[in-house]
């Protein structure tokens, strides 16, 4: 056992892990943020994505006691706290973006990544942001409209 | 995985100490994005884990009066954004670029792609083509090798027990030399036609080819130099009926390499491709 302290979804926390621990363990199994999923568990697939210090990474690879003093974002802490959607979120279930919704959280943390740090990308810049998530069910295009949407929500001053 | 002790070094230091005393029970971690499934599928068992990834002394890009010196915890994103490395060395930030997905390129780092020695890693042909020399270091001190002789075999580094990869150096690139890239297939479920050639020239006023380094992945166990396509292609006149003939020697040099197995018609094949783009690319740098 090992005791380390890491943000998540702005909340500090000081929490006991196994050695053998992946940071995608220590999110679902010690703090319950059943939004990350995993898939495939070797980084091909993009559902365990989070965001690490304002980058987006796949949680099964990387191991819980790497995130000592890490500030990280899960799809549960994009939402304000009266239940609000971020724009993201919101522009994923006008444009249809989601069906099962196993890729979704790791598809919208991407597209945050991304609106970050260029909030205003092409579409072929939006399908290499998401091009480490893979999605079964849409086809993509109607992912690519979402976050093309979610762009301009954001850009008129959504969070 | 049965690891019993993780440590995540806060400098060099710590972690020279802690390889030092852990030794072959121990295991480096930078970005993870090759040794944790390792670890998932028992390919390695290591008793403690020692991460690199936020030690700063190998997180840096290093611009010095002669060379540049990238740290071996420098990631894919790193390189590919940084400014500091000019554009004559686009061969090497395509490379990085060209990695997996942003998840990897953000994680995955340089040092941790010679380490593993893979012979689809991406980053080795165009460090191949620079020369580069790899820094190793242990709790005694420094040593400089050529990058070429750490690979011993694929999946084998020749690093002592207590050693880690510390930099990558090589000499900054003048007014009339650059560095090209090009690889076929880029997801990793392509990874046996992953083929990447990284070319490296200079060249007079006249176009003619006064030095040339060609590093080539996946036609070989690790990634290799072609010196005889280099010894064929120096001191000629670099025109595209020159380089259509390069390319066939070229061809010919990987179909000895490859004979008896069953890739070798298509990757024979396919490297003249890979090996024309990163030229032209190369003499495009140049002119530009
Ligand atoms: C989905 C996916 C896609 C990928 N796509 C590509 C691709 O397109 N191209 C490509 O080249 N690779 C690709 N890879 C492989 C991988 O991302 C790279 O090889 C990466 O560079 C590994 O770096 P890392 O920091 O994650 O290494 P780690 O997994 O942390 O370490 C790898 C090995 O190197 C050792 N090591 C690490 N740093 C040092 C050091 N400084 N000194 C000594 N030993 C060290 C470790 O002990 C371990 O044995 C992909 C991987 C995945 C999962
Ligand atoms: S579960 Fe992590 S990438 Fe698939
Ligand atoms: S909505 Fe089902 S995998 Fe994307």
């Amino acid at each position: 056992m090992k005791e380390i302290n890491l943000t998540v979804n702005g909340k500090k926390h000081r929490i006991k892990i196994d050695e053998n621990m992946r940071l995608i363990d220590l999110l679902r199994e010690k703090l319950n943020l059943l939004g990350t999923k995993e898939g495939c568990g070797e980084g091909e697939c993009g559902a365990c994505s989070i965001i690490m210090d304002g980058e987006v990474v796949t949680s099964c690879l990387v191991m819980a006691f790497q995130a000592e003093s890490a500030d990280i974002i899960t799809i549960e802490g994009l939402e304000k706290e009266d239940g609000t959607l971020h724009p993201i979120q919101q522009a994923f279930l006008d444009e249809g973006a989601t069906q099962c919704g196993f890729c979704t959280p790791g598809m919208i943390l991407s597209a945050k990544a991304l609106l970050d740090k260029n909030p205003r990308p092409t579409r072929v810049e939006i399908k290499e942001g998401i091009s480490g998530n893979l999605c079964r069910c849409t086809g993509y295009n109607k992912i690519v409209d979402a976050i093309e949407k979610a762009a301009i929500l954001l850009e008129k001053g959504g969070n | 995985m049965k690891i019993k002790e993780v440590i995540k070094a806060k400098d060099l230091n710590e972690a020279l100490l802690s390889l030092d005393k852990y030794r072959d029970k121990s295991k480096l971690i930078a970005g993870g994005t090759d040794i944790v499934i390792d670890l998932k599928h028992k390919k390695v068992l290591p008793e403690v884990l020692i991460d690199i990834s936020d030690v700063e002394e190998l997180s840096q890009i290093k611009i010095e009066e002669s060379y540049v010196e990238i740290g071996a915890a420098v990631t894919f994103t790193k390189i590919e954004k940084s400014k500091k490395l000019d554009n004559r060395l686009k061969g090497l930030k395509e490379a990085s670029r060209l990695v997996g997905s942003p998840q990897i390129r953000n994680l995955g780092t340089i040092g941790g792609n010679i380490c593993n020695v893979s012979p689809a890693a991406d980053t080795v042909p165009p460090l191949l083509a620079l020369d580069s020399i790899a820094v190793v270091m242990s709790v005694e001190g420094k040593r400089e090798v050529p990058l070429q002789e750490l690979f011993l075999d694929k999946g084998k580094i020749d690093l002592k027990e207590n050693e880690l990869l510390h930099s990558i150096k090589f000499s900054k690139l003048q007014k009339n030399q650059a560095l090209g890239f090009s690889k076929l297939g880029l997801r990793k479920a392509l990874a046996i036609s992953r083929i990447a050639t990284s070319v490296c020239i200079e060249i007079d006023e006249d176009n003619r080819c006064k030095e040339i380094r060609i590093g080539s992945g996946a036609l070989g166990k690790y990634g290799l130099r072609e010196k005889s396509t280099e010894d064929f292609i120096r001191d000629k006149i670099l025109d595209e009926n020159f380089i259509e003939e390069s390319a066939r020697f070229l061809k010919s040099e990987i179909e000895k390499r490859l004979e008896g197995r069953s890739s070798k018609e298509f990757k024979s094949e396919a490297v003249m491709g890979t090996f024309k783009k990163a030229i032209r690319e190369a003499i495009q740098l140049i002119k530009a």
